[in-house]
């Protein structure tokens, strides 16, 4: 398989950041009750690791080694005012929702170590493509949990009301996000099992 | 274990007697359930299911307002048994207790079956004996939610005999102690817990009822409603889920008072048995550790002196 796409694989399913690497949980948990947010949130997540990832590789030589976590900020900080003024535009209503979350996007786990661990080492064009697998990772992670969430938690999807009545009210609440996303890494753990035959170590071993 | 279910019966009885025959299909139904589960899991890892499943059982039945749809405690009961001990690698390695984890799912998922439809007292000295269930008497309060939203009391003599809405096995207070002295006589359940727990509880509503917090009920009634002192003598005092060390468990039942005192006055909860107990769960382990750490600081230093 060609390197590029393998990376972009990698982010997806392999090391996917919130069902493998087990990072940037916080939101992930506190977002997903429906759909729409988990899909706006992860847009701004792809968005802003692009391009961070792009931003680092570029300038990697010009970042000192020992102030390179501040800079990294720095770099992280200057996507997030970018993609903080475009959302509201894209989408008022939901982005009403996720505000908090898109301006703590800074601080997301996932991001800073994807430039500690990658962008920081390799060229531009891999960079770019382990950004973009990392954030259709995160992306993918969030609509699934927040399906998941949104359809046992209110009996719809995408707002539109499918079952017409709350079959487990749990599900919108904190402690339901935590359920769905242990379930899916359980489920992630287990096929790795089916198909590799060891035990996983992953789901926050990294 | 067979201890537990026959301490258990004086409540079941009155149960019955309070509100009605529907009473003991729900514990029954709710053993059922949790030996159904038990027995496809404990089939799937060729292990044997204990009998320790029907206390569980038996104990969230027990903790279920008479008129709960039997599929809502159908729901609750596997998810307890499933998620509080066969996820964890079933008998004796449970971290929660089942009952209890059964009980705030269904708590948190169902509030409209779990805290808004109750039974109000009985009048005649039958009481409901010849009645499956009474759909006309159902009412949307307890005291501790009369209490909580207009401040009414009630009369002490009903809280005590157990005439008053709630769920199943809480309220009748006499069949809760003489099921409560026959586990502690029998050594199924350990004397501290409850001790510790009412200790705890006590203390705390004294000294908040004293400093004047108009959210705090008096000490009496606050012992006497709700689910205090069903869950201090049945529901704390599990084993599996408890401590270890003798002052280890002092410190966890008087935390567990504490917090049920506090969740209890200043949450949105009218009730906290659930979740004061699930959180007692969560530190148990570290109380152990504690009590050890301090036992061998004080075990070097006499060897020192």
């Amino acid at each position: 398989m060609n390197r590029n796409v393998q990376l972009l694989w990698n982010g997806l399913i392999p090391e996917n950041p919130i069902f493998r690497l087990a990072l940037s949980m916080c939101p992930a948990v506190a977002v997903t009750t429906s759909v729409q947010n988990g899909l706006l949130l992860g847009l701004a997540v792809v968005f802003v690791q692009v391009f961070s990832s792009c931003t680092v590789a570029i300038f990697k030589s010009f970042i000192h080694p020992r102030i390179r976590i501040p800079a990294y900020v720095i770099v992280i900080a200057l996507w997030v005012s970018v993609i903080d003024m475009i959302l509201p535009v894209i989408s008022p209503e939901v982005y009403k929702q996720v505000e908090l979350f898109v301006k703590l996007i800074v601080v997301f786990a996932i991001i800073i170590s994807r430039l500690e661990l990658f962008a920081s080492k390799e060229p531009l064009i891999p960079s770019f493509f382990d950004g973009l697998g990392m954030g259709i990772g995160f992306l993918f992670g969030l609509c699934l949990i927040g399906a998941i969430r949104e359809f046992f938690g209110t009996g719809q999807l995408f707002g539109f009301d499918i079952l017409g009545f709350n079959p487990l009210l749990i599900m919108v609440l904190p402690a339901g996000g935590f359920f769905v996303i242990g379930f899916i890494m359980a489920i992630f753990n287990w096929v790795e099992f089916k198909l590799t035959g060891k035990i996983p170590t992953s789901g926050g071993a990294h | 274990m067979t201890a537990v279910i026959m301490a258990l019966l004086p409540s079941t009885a009155m149960g019955v007697y309070f509100f009605g025959w529907r009473s003991l299909t729900l514990v029954i139904f709710s053993c059922l359930v949790a030996y159904l589960t038990e027995v496809i899991f404990e089939t799937y890892r060729n292990g044997t299911p204990t009998e320790s499943v029907l206390v569980s059982g038996a104990l969230y039945g027990l903790s279920l307002p008479p008129y709960t749809p039997l599929w809502v405690a159908a729901v609750g009961m596997v998810f307890g048994i499933v998620f509080g001990k066969q996820v964890f690698g079933g008998f004796g390695k449970n971290v929660f207790n089942p009952a209890i984890v059964g009980r705030s799912f269904v708590y948190v998922c169902f509030p409209l079956y779990l805290t808004s439809q109750w039974m109000t007292p009985i009048s005649g000295p039958l009481g409901r004996l010849f009645q499956y269930t009474d759909l006309d008497a159902m009412t949307s309060a307890t005291p501790l939610i009369n209490f909580k939203h207009t401040g009414a009391l009630a009369s002490i003599p009903d809280l005590f005999w157990g005439n008053i809405s709630g769920c199943i096995g809480e309220t009748c207070v006499p069949a809760i102690l003489l099921g409560g002295a026959y586990i502690i006589y029998k050594r199924a359940a350990d004397w501290r817990y409850p001790l510790s727990c009412l200790l705890g509880a006590m203390s705390l509503n004294a000294i908040l009822y004293l400093l004047g917090s108009n959210h705090v009920l008096d000490p009496m009634r606050n012992l006497l409603s709700g689910s205090l002192l069903f869950g201090a003598f049945f529901m704390v005092t599990e084993p599996v889920s408890g401590c270890v060390k003798p002052q280890a468990k002092l410190i966890y039942g008087f935390l567990i008072g504490c917090l049920w005192i506090v969740i209890r006055s200043f949450s949105g909860f009218p009730e906290a048995t659930s979740f004061a107990i699930i959180l007692g769960n969560t530190f148990a382990p570290l109380f152990d550790e504690a009590v050890a750490l301090l036992e061998k600081k004080k075990k070097a230093q006499m060897q020192v002196s």
